[in-house]
């Protein structure tokens, strides 16, 4: 494929393509060599090196079980909330999507409550005295949340899926659960690849839920944290870090180049309303009854973390009270705020480039491409905390972190306690939710429509602004909606960097979560969750306007359609 | 109705879109300014000061006449602020640094471990203009950061208030602080602040057990008195402590019993209570935690006060060891290299001062490190307690041993 690629492109791409060596290989390529850089340090002394791999041992255990939990859950979910006809699929379907827009560590104290030594269920109920701290505490908590994010990718994958193919199978007389099993789900491999990897990820660098229900099976992620904090230090901590990145790139790695080799894509987009009738009833019962279990369990947590910011003391005394959401008058606005305007702004950045960038990649092929389509998705595979302390010890020297190379008396540029830092990180860690949308939804698009464009006599504004954008529109509108929910609820990344004027909601509740007080952490967090809902749905309105204001004009007709 | 219901949803999103953008834009323009005021103020103060000093000294009325602004304004300087200190006084603080014209705009950043004292800084605000902004964080953190802004040369907190002495130790040793021989320092014990001023103790952190009363009716396990009380038969695996290694409160109770006990009968103990113990937590925090939602019965804690966990929760109770118990000073420092020194000056003066000790026991009901204040009730009274002799320099000193030690004793 040949393509003209116009000259502001060019510029474009050469600013994101510096934009990602500098805040993306130099923070990485940093952590690598401040980690080694450190013979001295505590970390060979005490038996630190033999630690990091029993941590190591901890971290796989776990992402390796919650990675084929959530994913089949996550499968099991698409299927049935998309395949199967019942009444309340809507509702449930944004059930699912509960965890997105609450930060996790709530999540694990309500797991305490409910399963602990003393909990709700385990102790008052079944009467049983049993330690929730440890791997089955972390795998828990963790599946629950990820097979959200599972669900999420899993099932924009089966919307995609070509179904003349199952019509196919099923006209040549496949049953069922054949069609499943020998069409649909080969069909989906790359996906459901690619879901595993992501959740594999995501579990790996959590070092929340290790921290708070871990107990002495600590993770690396949380032992890095410990590390910094407890220990004072850092150095070590970035060498463990390196121990850490070694699995992820692998996965990474093994992921890129192996599994997701094979493609499948329709051009035409499958509707929504595909019903798979004749499934075997076993097969059938199996998948709801998974997804029934699990939505069921989703749905106590949050249930029961209401419960926690309604009640005197959450665990103990569940006399009906308001005093934690009076207490929250105390708490600042301002983190809120930051909070709001944080995951907009990154949002905004990051979808952008991110999708625009898969554009030109995928398109126009420009030099380099290889390497800044690694660059940008590399961050995906750097657990978020290991990321923070690579920005932490580049942009710490002046003239954006190479003045330690050049000790010149110029007038320094220190990243290190500005804003910006903050904003700039999370858009380097978001920028690959918008490139994926952006690779995902130009499987869909005919590679030859630019070419037709030009061929018809349009030029290269106009077939951009014209043909292309609007292409593009739906897969930056996804990216933002879910690096929006992302950057309201992330902490890792920027933990290490925040500064006084700049705190965010998520690190309020982390620090309350910390100082004995469930009860107005879960109070928190549901105002964070409550303020992300809504502001997730202004945007949804927002980039849906044109559709919103059709449906207003005319209301019955849809019902006509049914 | 549907389309009612989205024109409502539409109007409140709209709504809160525009609160936060008007809430937000004055609050960041304070941010802003903030920075450049604050470095443009105090240097003005300092001068004016200076020159002042200089008029009395005959000789240098020549050069002070090439500025005659300068020479202008500073009676009239000394004139406000010899006026602002006999109002002070009757507030009960006082600092040479403050001028309340100059101050008002400015914003001190703040490092500290704990969101409880958010009162006591407010009451800073009213008393001086000066507005605090405070991000909690753990100690070690905190310790990282001042490291890291140090290199980079840009410093991002002016003050660090709580948290425990010996990270103010570590950082002093490292250049991190900035000594202030402050007036009233003097008033406070050698043990409660640091020799060369780069802290002060505000008030003392005590080593304290959280302790589970309703399950302790419930087991029919005897309350805990004493230290020897933790290692009752009843308690196994109901103990909650954190890791020394990570956790100041754990470190400080070990090398207070090594110190107590002594070597051989000191291990011997801990031996002892290493086996109630089902697992160390990372952080000090975390034993409270698993005493409140029932994971443990007895919870080694350390605290300033804090009576929020007994208060709020009715099956919780602290307890103070009848035997003696561990402690530190909870102190305050000014960060080196910070732009607002004057400013940070006055925080200090405050908060060591009457006014801002009263504050401190007032609010958080915490033992403070001076005398002359009035103890409110419900106050722990450290007159009834015994406090471990410590050493706090030996402390730190012997870290990587007694930490060594410790690791050999663990369970394997």
């Amino acid at each position: 494929m040949h393509f003209r690629t116009p000259s502001p492109h060019k510029l474009i791409y050469g600013i994101i393509f510096l934009f990602l060596v500098y805040f993306i290989l130099l923070p990485v390529i940093s952590i690598v060599f401040y980690g080694i850089s450190s013979s001295d340090s505590l970390f060979f002394t005490t038996k630190g090196f033999q630690n990091s791999f029993i941590y190591l041992r901890h971290s796989l255990s776990v992402a390796i079980i919650v990675t084929i939990m959530a994913t089949v859950l996550g499968l099991t979910l698409s299927f049935t909330l998309h395949r199967m006809a019942f009444p309340g699929k809507g509702f449930l379907r944004a059930l699912v999507m509960l965890p997105f827009i609450n930060p996790p560590f709530v999540g694990s104290i309500a797991y305490i409550m409910l399963f602990g030594k003393r909990g709700l269920i385990t102790h008052r109920l079944l009467g049983l005295t049993i330690s929730p701290f440890g791997m089955r505490g972390i795998a828990t908590v963790q599946v629950l949340g990820l097979t959200a994010l599972a669900y999420l990718l899993i099932s924009s994958a089966i919307q995609k899926t070509n179904v003349s193919l199952e019509e196919a199978a099923r006209t040549m007389g496949a049953s069922e659960g054949k069609v499943l099993l020998t069409v649909t789900l080969p069909l989906m491999a790359p996906e459901i690849a690619g879901t595993a990897l992501l959740v594999f990820l995501a579990s790996m660098s959590d070092f929340s839920t290790p921290l708070i229900i871990g107990g002495s099976y600590q993770t690396l992620a949380s032992n890095l944290y410990i590390q910094i904090t407890g220990l004072y230090d850092m150095q070590s901590a970035a060498l463990s870090g390196i121990i850490l990145l070694l699995p992820c790139f692998m996965a990474f790695w093994l992921h890129k180049y192996h599994l997701s080799k094979r493609s499948y894509f329709s051009d035409d987009t499958a509707s929504d309303a595909i019903v798979s009738k004749a499934l075997p009833k076993s097969m059938k019962a199996i998948m709801i009854g998974l997804s029934a279990l699990y939505l069921i369990l989703l749905l106590g947590q949050y249930l029961f973390i209401v419960l926690g910011a309604l009640t005197k003391q959450w665990g103990y005394d569940y006399t009906f009270t308001l005093a934690h959401f009076q207490s929250l008058k105390g708490t600042q606005v301002k983190p809120f705020i930051n909070s709001f305007k944080l995951a907009s702004v990154t949002a905004l950045f990051a979808s952008g480039t991110g999708v625009f960038l898969a554009y030109l990649l995928k398109l126009h092929r420009p030099k380099f491409a290889t390497a800044a389509d690694l660059f940008a998705t590399l961050p995906a595979a750097v657990p978020g905390i290991l990321f923070g302390i690579g920005y932490l010890v580049t942009f710490r020297y002046p003239i954006l972190g190479v003045g330690k190379f050049w000790l010149t008396p110029l007038p320094s540029i220190v990243l290190l306690g500005t804003k910006a830092i903050v904003y700039l990180i999370c858009i380097a860690r978001f920028m690959n939710i918008g490139l994926r949308a952006g690779y995902a939804l130009l499987e869909h698009v005919h590679p030859d429509i630019e070419n037709a464009s030009y061929n018809l006599g349009a030029g290269q504004a106009r077939t951009f602004f014209s043909i292309m954008m609007p292409q593009m529109k739906s897969a930056f509108f996804a990216s933002f909606l879910r690096s929006f929910s992302d950057g309201m609820v992330t902490l890792g990344a920027i933990i290490l960097l925040i500064i006084p004027s700049n705190k965010v909601a998520v690190q309020q509740i982390f620090t309350v979560v910390k100082s004995n007080a469930s009860g107005d952490a879960a109070a928190i967090a549901l105002l964070l969750s409550f303020m992300t809902l809504i502001f997730l749905g202004f945007y949804y309105l927002l980039f849906n306007f044109r559709d919103v204001i059709k449906r207003l004009k005319a209301p019955y007709k849809k019902e006509v359609n049914l | 109705m549907k389309r009612k219901l989205l024109l409502v949803v539409l109007a409140i999103s709209a709504f809160l879109m525009i609160a936060c953008g008007s809430s937000n834009t004055p609050a960041e323009q304070n941010a802003d300014n903030t920075p450049a005021n604050a470095t443009e103020t105090p240097a003005n103060t300092n001068e004016t000061a200076q020159n002042g000093s200089n008029i009395t000294e005959p000789t240098d009325t020549s050069q002070n006449t090439i500025d005659n602004t300068s020479t202008d304004t500073a009676p009239e300087a000394a004139v406000e602020t010899t006026q602002e200190t006999v109002v002070e006084t009757d507030a009960g603080w006082h600092s040479d640094y403050y001028d309340a014209e100059a101050m008002k705009d400015v914003t001190l950043n703040m490092y500290g471990v704990t969101d409880t004292i958010i009162p006591v800084l407010e009451q800073f605000t009213a008393d001086t203009g000066i507005k605090v902004e405070n991000l909690t964080m753990q100690n070690g953190e905190i310790l990282q950061r001042l490291i890291n802004e140090n290199t980079a040369g840009t410093p991002i907190a002016d003050i660090w208030f709580t948290g425990g002495a010996d990270t103010f130790i570590s950082a002093a040793q490292q250049g991190l602080l900035h000594a202030y021989d402050a007036p009233e320092g003097a008033v406070l014990d050698d043990i409660m602040k640091d020799p060369d001023g780069y802290w002060y103790g505000t008030s003392l952190t005590l080593v304290n057990w959280v302790v589970n009363t309703a399950l302790i009716d419930e087991y029919g396990i005897r309350m805990p008195e004493t230290w020897d009380d933790l290692i009752q038969s009843g308690l196994e695996g109901e103990i909650s402590m954190s890791d020394p290694a990570s956790s100041g409160t754990a470190y400080n109770t070990v090398s207070a019993i090594l110190q107590v006990r002594g070597e051989k009968e000191g291990w011997m103990y801990l031996d002892q209570l290493i086996g109630q113990v089902p697992y160390f937590t990372a952080r000090g925090s975390d034993p409270a935690n698993n005493v409140l939602s029932g994971e443990a019965i007895v919870g080694i804690n350390a605290s300033n006060g804090d009576r929020e966990l007994e208060e709020n929760n009715a099956n919780i109770k602290i307890v103070y060891p009848k035997d003696g118990t561990g402690w530190w000073p909870q102190p305050v420092a000014i960060v080196e290299g910070t732009k607002k020194l004057d400013a940070a000056k006055v925080f200090i003066d405050w908060m060591i001062s009457k006014k801002g000790m009263q504050t401190l026991a007032d609010v958080r009901y915490a033992a403070v490190a001076r005398d002359d204040i009035s103890i409110p009730d419900g106050i722990v009274d450290i007159k009834d307690i015994q406090l471990f002799p410590v050493d706090f320099q030996a402390n730190a000193a012997n870290r990587e041993s007694i930490l060594l030690e410790w690791q050999n004793h663990l369970p394997q």
